[in-house]
């Protein structure tokens, strides 16, 4: 049976299907081009879910493609390599999944240009699985960079087909800024991974571009300080840390439903993942100086943002800065350099995508009924959608660390690595700062529960329906997996290690 | 002398011959048959490529008194400047559509051209690199100048100015040259640089040679011609500026950075400085510019501080790195002007009059909108690797070159910004009062755009061969 699990497959599958899609050999029929789609996302989730039956995380993984029989850049040793350790197998079972869904919920959302979009779709999905698959840093560096190019068109493209001139505008000009502060980032991190790659020829004497190879050279502390900036600056502004955060909020919100549930869900895991991989595995020395910093800026994360998304208006806006404070959360758990912070920060990352689906969705329906996404002029919504309200109310408990549901799990987990990490105690002060997290996460969003669904039911939104059964799939899905994991999380954390 | 003329130059002296048959044909036939100038000129530099053959390589071969050379080297480079040649005389159609009668003489000012380019490669000595130089620009200026209108005669009167003025600088550092080594040979020069310490003539000379030389790259002193010159060209002039004087150029920088004028470290330096004024310049500047043939110029000039930069810090490894940037962006530019050259007839080429067009030509804009991606360097093209290539090279030569990287990869962002603005308009649905040009591409132009935009591709997804030959040819040079 493993003999048919090939990751080349896993990964490039979604691309092959996506060129498929926008050739002109497939038909334009709306209903057959988001149904196959739908099938080919489904079966991607299948094939990686046999792929995580059959891992044995002793023996990952490992791939690597040749070209006629060559590497790939022979001449600077990068090698098409891939490899699935166990956190990467989590990640891209949950990639498979959170597009899944993102799948599900465009039906109502996408309404234009399906062709296109199904297929920018598919291929985001590949560089996604890239990112996270990736063994050799180019080839990382290769699907980070590709990414950029479908996440463009799908927080940028014209779906409704009814936007008007100044939201359509407004979207384009967040997908450029989307584009151009990650480009940014992203040749700040290629200087960093130009210099390892060079720095490790000199220690080691091979050119190569494999993690293997680097975990093992000895570079200069110095050198590894100038490195380990450069990829940070790079897998800060996806995580997003502080001040590299502002593309965030205006590409979240302008961005139809399931292009932000993916953004949120995956897009910003993949920083995580970066600094996991680099700066966690590969420069360790350097990381156990620089991590008391990048806690104090996880420290602003979680609470600077926790109070914008407080005095944000906008459901999506809301949500999207409560991201940006949960991925404070993400990065302090790596921070903490222990074995609790790596299985609370992975942990995390499944509960935050899992929370933030959710949210999005509850945003979109929201949003598709009524038209109007402001707190302020939102109310009494309960009484025309019960059950959306059933949904978001356990939601939105879920994501403010009630017992019980995921997030609860790893945010303590998150508190007690950080209280047990021995070498700084800036760490163990910032684990105080933490917990705040907790407290301001349920006034914004129950501040947004109470005003959006409670109180009197303006007249205008008397007849509006209650959910349809696109919508319950998805986020009965989310609300199945954070029981699950909040209730029995040795599943995951066992994977872990 | 014969024995060298049917050793090395035979493609040289191949393309001679047909600048005299053009030149011949203008005269004997009717200016009703101007059509068959592209074709002879095609004819002509298929044979000159085919001639390519019969060079002696191996090792090195030096002919009339050591005034010329070839090696694996001068091969490529003449290869290089040849397939290019052969794209431009393609793209061609248009301008002799509109100069009819002179349109021989402009196929042999065309051909001139790269005759002076190849002798520029296989140049061994300063006297002949000089005359070859003066080659290749005159027919550059007539080139320029073929367009009609007015701003093709200023365009082609300022690359003149410049021309003329970078001329005189690499005549005074090749004085001062001769004053040092007394001899304009290179083997000749090198063999005297080796033998006694740098002095700072040395330097000096050194600096104005590659100063003089590298006007044509559009590198900053002599760098200002290049907007206004870009806008007012025709396409396929265009295609012929943008790439077979860089080649030639860089060609022969490279050679003499390798060789004479490797021994100082000062020239090094000026040359890190002006690529990272260039560079900041030239990006900073497109930013503004709505001019698609300006922004192209912008980013012409661009590169080509960045490939200089890679050649200036010299090592073998650089070399292989530069050729193969070269090689890439000759395609990826030649590919940007095959459209440009099929849309030429319809429209100022203002970014927002490219508007929708994707919706009319599929195919075609898509491998523009693919060419100018590979430009500012996405994945999957062949602009990814030569970049990725490239910067290992920048970054392998010191720490003392980090901060000029990192202001390079910088920029490159500000690049991607002006880059953007040349593709979004190409997708952006227009309502039906808007006119969207419609495209009739005949055969030729087609032909041009998708084979460099395959090319591009397929480099960008299998690079190793074409690298392995960059770094045979510059382990042999």
């Amino acid at each position: 049976m493993e003999k048919f699990l090939s990751i080349p497959f896993l990964i490039f599958m979604p691309l092959v299907v996506s060129m498929f899609v926008i050739s002109p050999l497939f038909t334009r029929n709306e209903i057959v081009v988001r149904r196959f789609s739908k099938g080919v996302f489904g079966f991607h989730f299948l094939y990686s879910i046999l792929m995580l039956a059959f891992f044995d995380s002793a023996n990952p993984y490992i791939s690597q493609i040749h070209f006629f029989g060559l590497d790939w850049i022979q001449s600077i040793g990068v090698k098409f390599t891939f490899k699935i350790d166990n956190i990467s197998m989590i990640l891209t079972m949950l990639t498979s999944f959170v597009f899944l869904l993102a799948s599900f919920a465009s039906k109502f959302n996408i309404r234009a240009n399906h062709k296109f979009y199904y297929s920018m779709l598919l291929l985001l999905e590949s560089a996604i699985l890239g990112i996270f698959t990736a063994s050799d840093m180019f080839v990382f560096f290769l699907f980070w960079e590709l990414e950029l190019i479908p996440a463009y068109f799908l927080i940028g493209g014209k779906w409704k087909g009814s936007e008007s001139e100044q939201e359509e505008k407004q979207a384009q000009n967040s997908a450029i800024k989307f584009v151009l502060f990650t480009f940014l980032g992203s040749m700040v991190m290629l200087l960093g991974i130009l210099l390892l790659h060079y720095y490790n020829f000199i220690s080691n004497g091979i050119l190569s571009a494999n993690f293997a190879d680097i975990n093992a050279s000895q570079i200069p502390e110095f050198i590894q300080y100038i490195i380990s900036v450069c990829l940070l600056i790079g897998f800060g502004v996806k995580l997003p840390i502080i001040p590299l955060h502002t593309w965030l909020p205006d590409a979240h919100t302008n961005a139809p439903t399931p292009v932000s549930i993916v953004l949120a869900g995956i897009l910003l895991k993949t920083g995580a993942y970066g600094i996991l991989r680099f700066n966690y595995q590969t420069l360790s020395d350097a990381f156990i100086t620089i991590a008391p910093i990048l806690a104090i800026f996880a420290i602003i994360n979680i609470i600077y943002t926790a109070f914008v998304a407080y005095a944000q208006t906008d459901i999506k806006r809301i949500v999207a800065y409560s991201s940006i404070s949960n991925m404070g959360l993400i990065l302090l758990g790596l921070c903490a350099i222990n074995k609790i912070g790596l299985s609370a920060s992975v942990f995390h990352m499944v509960a935050h995508a899992l929370v933030t689906c959710g949210l999005f969705m509850i945003a979109g329906i929201v949003y598709l009924r009524c038209k109007n996404r402001d707190i302020n002029t939102l109310s009494g919504i309960a009484t025309v959608m019960p059950r959306l309200f059933g949904f978001a109310t356990v939601i939105v408990l879920a994501s403010i660390g009630i017992p019980a549901f995921a997030p609860f799990v790893s945010e303590i987990l998150t508190i007690i690595a950080s209280l047990n990490a021995d070498f700084s105690d800036v760490l163990k002060f910032a684990s105080v700062f933490a917990l705040p997290l907790l407290i301001l996460s349920s006034c914004y969003m129950l501040k947004f529960l109470h005003k959006s669904f409670f109180g009197e039911l303006p007249t205008e939104y008397e007849k509006i329906n209650d959910i349809t059964v696109h919508e319950f799939i998805v986020l009965a899905s989310v609300l199945a997996g954070l029981v699950i994991f909040g209730i029995f999380p040795n599943v995951l954390l066992g994977m872990i290690g | 002398m014969l024995n060298d003329i049917f050793n090395i130059l035979l493609p040289n002296f191949c393309i001679l011959g047909f600048i005299i048959l053009q030149l011949v044909l203008s005269i004997i036939l009717s200016p009703r048959l101007f059509r068959y100038s592209r074709l002879v000129s095609i004819i002509g530099i298929s044979l000159s490529i085919l001639l390519l053959s019969t060079v002696q390589t191996e090792p090195q071969y030096f002919a009339f008194k050591n005034s010329l050379m070839s090696d694996s080297y001068t091969l490529l480079f003449d290869f290089l400047i040849l397939v290019c040649g052969f794209l431009v005389a393609l793209l061609s159609r248009n301008l002799i559509r509109t100069i009819k009668g002179n349109a021989y003489s402009f196929h042999a000012i065309l051909l001139s051209g790269i005759f002076g380019a190849m002798n520029i490669i296989s140049a061994n000595d300063f006297l002949t690199l000089f005359v070859s130089i003066e080659i290749l620009s005159f027919s550059t200026y007539f080139l320029i100048a073929a367009a009609k209108g007015y701003y093709s005669k200023e365009a082609a009167f300022k690359y003149l100015l410049t021309s003329a003025i970078s001329t005189g600088v690499f005549l005074f550092g090749v004085s001062y040259l001769y004053g040092i080594c007394g001899s304009i040979n290179l083997s000749q020069i090198y063999e005297v640089i080796m033998n006694q310490e740098p002095s700072i003539m040395y330097s000096i000379s050194a600096i104005m040679i590659i100063l003089g030389l590298i006007s044509k790259l559009a590198v900053f002193p002599f760098a200002n011609w290049v907007i206004d010159v870009y806008k007012g060209c025709e396409t396929s002039v265009l295609a012929f500026l943008s790439t077979i004087p860089k080649l030639a150029v860089f060609g022969i920088v490279c050679r003499l950075l390798v060789f004479p004028l490797s021994n100082s470290f000062e020239l090094t330096f000026v040359i890190a400085i002006i690529c990272l004024i260039t560079a900041l310049w030239a990006n900073t500047y497109a930013i503004r510019e709505n001019n698609v043939k300006a922004i192209l110029a912008c980013s012409a000039s661009a590169n080509s501080s960045y490939v200089l930069l890679a050649a200036c810090l010299v090592s073998v490894y650089n070399l292989s790195t530069v050729i193969f940037y070269l090689m890439c962006y000759v395609l990826m530019n030649i590919s940007a002007f095959a459209f440009l050259n099929i849309c030429s007839e319809k429209q100022d080429m203002n970014v927002n009059g490219f508007k929708g067009i994707f919706y009319n030509n599929h195919g075609l804009t898509g491998a523009y909108a693919f060419s100018i991606l590979a430009l500012a360097g996405f994945p999957i093209t062949s602009g990814f690797i030569a970049k990725i290539y490239l910067f290992t090279a920048i970054a392998n030569s010191g720490l003392i070159f980090v901060p000029f990287l990192l202001a390079l990869l910088l920029l490159m962002v500000v690049a991607l910004y002006y880059y953007l603005k040349i593709i979004l308009p190409l997708f952006e649905r227009c309502d039906k009062n808007t006119f969207v040009p419609k495209l009739n591409p005949v055969f030729s132009q087609k032909f041009v755009l998708v084979i460099t935009a395959i090319i591009t591709l397929l480099i960008g997804i299998y690079p190793e061969k074409i690298i392995e030959l960059c770094r045979f040819i510059a382990y042999n040079i």
